[in-house]
């Protein structure tokens, strides 16, 4: 072969400078395809506002609802279009911050799959209907049995007219479903400290020993604790360690990230426990005689051998807690997924309680002296009591909203047959989602920045308030109602008493804030809406200690298979941002990958079974398998696999169908013991190499950075000593 | 000489590859150069009045004639009538579009002038139906260019000592030629980023990137 004068390198090089040559000279020409005349049209406003400008925002408070969490937000509106979502700064939960699925919230306003028009069943499929029609018909039906109502976490005026509507045509169960919550810490802190809800100060503690919770992402109310873990950050920089079996965004910025057994988390709590007393003289006191002598039986080695974090480590845990006071151990996310999930809970309090943490770092929190407004979180055991109770034939009309149950239920608990038993069943929903598909009739919803509402947050520190939603532009499709108003509508067709006096939900909404603020003026209701919140009287509470049960049965499993771990994203969520490009875009946290699935996979587990990244793998549990591709990462515990949430929908539009696996559908249906969540993090599975290999679409291809200095890094030490310290 | 299979791969398409780039941009140049006669500036041109205090751009565009749903004559407005730009466009000193008047504003006039002639007879009549022409909208840039009227206004007729705002006229036509000799717009300068940069660069303007591509 001759060699060529002009070698690759050099080719490239005078074609670059050639292409860059081009660029500039067209940056000086007419061009074909922007610089248009006469293609897009301009249209004037006909009598605007004084205040209108065109290309000037305008900017109306609002309430985001992403999650539960209820951050309060402003809209920038310009010509009559919401364009741009930020947070607050005047709220207490985000204090102006926002994370990216409240960012997203836009495309939720404007996605093109939105439902437009209300639709009925006829002859098997849902066909387009008036809303007479589809009103006269629930009317109809409603009153044919014992009715329900199944939800996503709720609160405020909403909640009171979806019981109001609930009463009226005789029902009693309100079904509120989330999959991503704390419940398990919420009644651990309930019946330990007294406090379900009680304020965690992660700025004010200088260690963080966070067993799964995961406090910057999906945890309770994400954006206030990330806003606090930053002040936790700040000088003197506090430690965080994480422990939990596949790495969560809150793991990838640990200080010290344990990879543990699934399952097991009780008794690294109690390993760390047993150093703190036996090694560092702490004493205990308020601990039950009963759980020190569960705390001596697990020894750091004896802890280790269960669950399988190295004893030194435990001990170093120990050592930092016991060095650095005040801390604060939390528990959720992954650790409260298995069946000892309550355990792991009631252990993380129990350290908080010896390491003096309770009243320091987790203090009482405020309860709404209207607890009919207050929020219902909703969580996953409501899921599994909805198929149980609709295969027992207990439900004949079913209203559903906020929640999509034929998405999040595993096929073990038999949500697809206690659906079919329900013989009404009445969507509420801006998407046609996997549950709307499967109603009777579909009611299109307004999105949520085009709609009136009350919400309380599910967290925030001092006097509680009342967040206020308003919308923030006319509905860009028009044949849609707000929740409230198609819910006072049906409550007032139910005959619920004392409703007729209101002609819609603002009217309703708008006269129960006057009383609630005992205040009817105009300057004042501005002013709320202003602000976009208002604060509500709240009571405070006390905390006092006493042990929770603590029990640990340890993760033998020799089926040679692994733990299945679904595990929950900020971002897809519970599978609700899946029909959201920006959110499918991405990358996500610890994987980088977009627009897909995956299963993350330790390198070590991956090379015994023959599995390379992006190998396709079949992962099979007693409820059936779900193929997608092996992330191969040591984030994971070797006995563990993760597969997202969020993603395997076969309905939800254009972005989310046939997009990726949903790992929920092939859990095993266990749950936590105590408060019947059921277990994401427990199923055990089967993984198999299906053969073929396409590598992930993913924003990192190596997670190192081969001496290319992409992020620079100084020693913790060198950083202390910039930061002022010696 | 040993051939090392491990340090040159041979990659079959890239031959392929970089001769249809190298067409590629051939087209495209000689696309541009084409578009440039195709867009040659005659002597229709109408030159504009001259900003004091500034180095006024010279460069001429022959735009397309672009119908609009009301032939709306702007020189009998702002021409005959010597009607100040801003009294319609009245968005140009406070927001980065010079806005299309509200109709409100049109009737204000013409609820009473010229209401026998047919072009405002449609014009009330869209009034009474609460509807909004459709205008065609002649100068339009590209959605990553974020050009402010707010911002040049200020630089060029407001700041500028040697002007008064009677003659914003002469401001407008720095981009948009003298559009108080035309009927309906049409457009006149190229409004292309060279055209943009080298006024920037007579009048000091700025040149970071991220002042107009944000």
């Amino acid at each position: 072969m001759s060699q060529s004068k002009l070698d690759r390198r050099q080719f490239l090089k005078g074609l670059g400078l050639g292409g860059a040559g081009v660029a500039l000279a067209g940056c000086d020409l007419p061009s074909y395809v922007t610089l248009e005349q006469g293609e897009e049209n301009v249209i004037s406003y006909l009598a605007p506002d004084e205040y209108v400008i065109p290309g000037v925002g305008v900017w109306y408070a609002s309430t985001c609802l992403g999650c539960a969490g209820g951050c309060s937000i402003h809209g920038r509106v310009r010509e009559g279009r919401v364009l741009k979502l930020e947070g607050n700064p005047d709220s207490s939960v985000n204090m102006g911050r926002l994370c990216q699925m409240g960012q997203a919230t836009l495309q939720s306003h404007f996605n093109p799959d939105r439902i437009a028009n209300p639709l009925v069943r006829k002859n098997g499929s849902l066909v387009e209907a008036s809303w007479d029609d589809a009103l006269s018909l629930i009317n109809e039906k409603a009153n044919s049995g014992k009715a329900a109502w199944a939800t996503g976490a709720i609160s405020g005026h909403q909640r009171v007219v979806v019981e109001t509507h609930l009463s009226a045509i005789g029902g009693s169960n309100h079904y509120a479903i989330e999959q991503i919550n704390a419940n398990v810490w919420q009644t651990a802190c309930g019946d330990i400290i007294g406090d379900p809800n009680p304020e965690i100060h992660l700025d004010k503690a200088k260690v963080i020993f966070s067993l799964g919770a995961d406090f910057l992402a999906t945890f309770i109310s994400p954006v206030h604790f990330a806003a606090h873990y930053g002040e936790f950050r700040s000088v003197p920089r506090g430690t965080l360690i994480q422990a939990e079996p596949a790495m969560s965004l809150t793991g990838g910025n640990a200080d010290h990230w344990v990879g543990i057994k699934p399952g097991t988390e009780t008794s690294l709590a109690l390993g760390v426990a047993n150093a703190l007393m036996n090694k560092h003289g702490i004493s205990g006191s308020g601990i039950s005689n009963a759980t020190k002598s569960l705390i001596n039986e697990h020894d750091p080695a004896t802890a280790a051998s269960i669950c399988d974090v190295p004893a030194d480590r435990i001990e170093k845990i120990a050592a930092s807690l016991a060095a650095n006071s005040p801390s604060i151990v939390l528990a959720g996310g992954t650790a409260t997924a298995n069946a000892n999930g309550y355990s792991a809970a009631a252990a993380a309090l129990m350290l908080n309680q010896i390491l003096g943490n309770i009243g320091v770092t987790i203090t009482s929190g405020r309860e709404l002296a209207y607890p009919q407004l207050g929020l219902i979180e909703g969580n996953s055991a409501n899921l599994k009591d909805l198929a149980v109770d609709a295969n027992k034939g207990k439900i004949d009309v079913l209203f559903v909203s906020g929640t999509n149950p034929l998405f999040l239920a595993p096929k073990s608990i038999k949500m697809d047959e206690g659906w079919n038993k329900i013989g009404f069943k009445v969507v509420l929903s801006s998407m046609l989602d996997e549950t709307a598909s499967a109603a009777d009739v579909v009611l299109p919803l307004a999105s949520s920045l085009e709609d009136w509402g009350s919400h309380i947050p599910a967290y925030s520190t001092g006097t509680r308030n009342l967040a206020l939603q308003q919308p923030l532009m006319e509905p860009v499709f028009s044949n849609t109602r707000g929740f409230g108003d198609v819910v006072l509508g049906l409550a007032k067709q139910a005959g619920a008493p004392g409703l007729d006096e209101y002609d819609d939900y603002y009217g309703y909404l708008r006269s129960a804030i006057s009383v609630l603020k005992k205040t009817d003026s105009e300057k004042e209701w501005n002013s709320f809406l202003m602000a976009g919140q208002t604060p509500v009287p709240s009571l405070g509470r006390k905390l006092s200690y006493i042990d929770g049960k603590i029990s640990q049965t340890a993760n033998t499993a020799t089926d040679g298979g692994l733990t299945l771990i679904a595990s929950a994203r900020m971002g897809m969520w519970d599978g609700r941002g899946a029909n959201l490009p920006w959110l499918q875009e991405s990358p996500d946290q610890i994987s980088k990958v977009v627009w897909d699935s995956w299963a993350e996979l330790h390198p070590k587990t991956a090379k015994s079974l023959g599995i390379k990244d992006g190998d396709y793998v079949t992962i099979k549990s007693s409820n059936g398998e779900i193929t997608t591709r092996a992330f191969i990462y040591k984030g994971i515990h070797p006995g563990a696999i993760a597969v997202p949430i969020g993603r395997g929908h076969s309905a939800l539009g254009r972005y989310a169908k046939n997009n990726g696996v949903n790992p929920l559908f092939i859990l095993d249906g266990g749950v936590d013991a105590k408060t019947g969540e059921i277990a994401t993090a427990a199923t055990r599975v089967e993984v198999k190499n299906a053969g073929k290999n396409k590598p992930l679409a993913k924003l990192m291809e190596i997670d190192r950075q081969h001496g290319r200095k992409l992020v620079a890094t100084i020693s913790a030490d060198k950083q202390r000593i910039t930061e002022g310290g010696t | 000489m040993v051939k090392d299979s491990s340090t040159k791969r041979s990659i079959p398409w890239i031959r392929l590859s970089m001769l249809m780039v190298f067409v590629g941009a051939i087209i495209v140049i000689a696309a541009q150069v084409l578009d440039q006669k195709l867009h040659y500036v005659g002597e229709d041109v109408v030159p504009g009045p001259i900003v004091p205090g500034t180095q006024y751009p010279d460069e001429k565009f022959t735009g397309i004639d672009v119908p609009q749903p009301i032939n709306f004559s702007h020189k009998i407005h702002a021409g005959d009538n010597e009607i100040n730009c801003m009294f319609c466009h009245t968005y140009a000193r406070r927001s980065k579009v010079s806005g299309i008047p509200p109709l409100s504003k049109c009737m204000g006039c013409h609820t009473v002038i010229a209401t026998d002639k047919p072009e405002i007879q449609k014009l009330t009549a869209m009034w009474e139906k609460g509807e909004s022409p459709k205008w065609n909208k002649v100068h339009d840039l590209p959605d990553f260019v974020h050009f402010t009227h707010q911002r040049h206004l200020k630089r060029f007729l407001f700041d500028n000592e040697e002007l008064d705002v009677s003659d914003a006229k002469r401001v407008c036509s720095m981009c948009h030629g003298d559009i108080a000799e035309m009927t309906v717009a049409k457009k006149s300068r190229p409004l292309t980023m060279g055209f943009c940069i080298r006024c920037h660069e007579a009048n000091e303007g700025p040149s970071d990137c991220t002042k107009c591509h944000k």
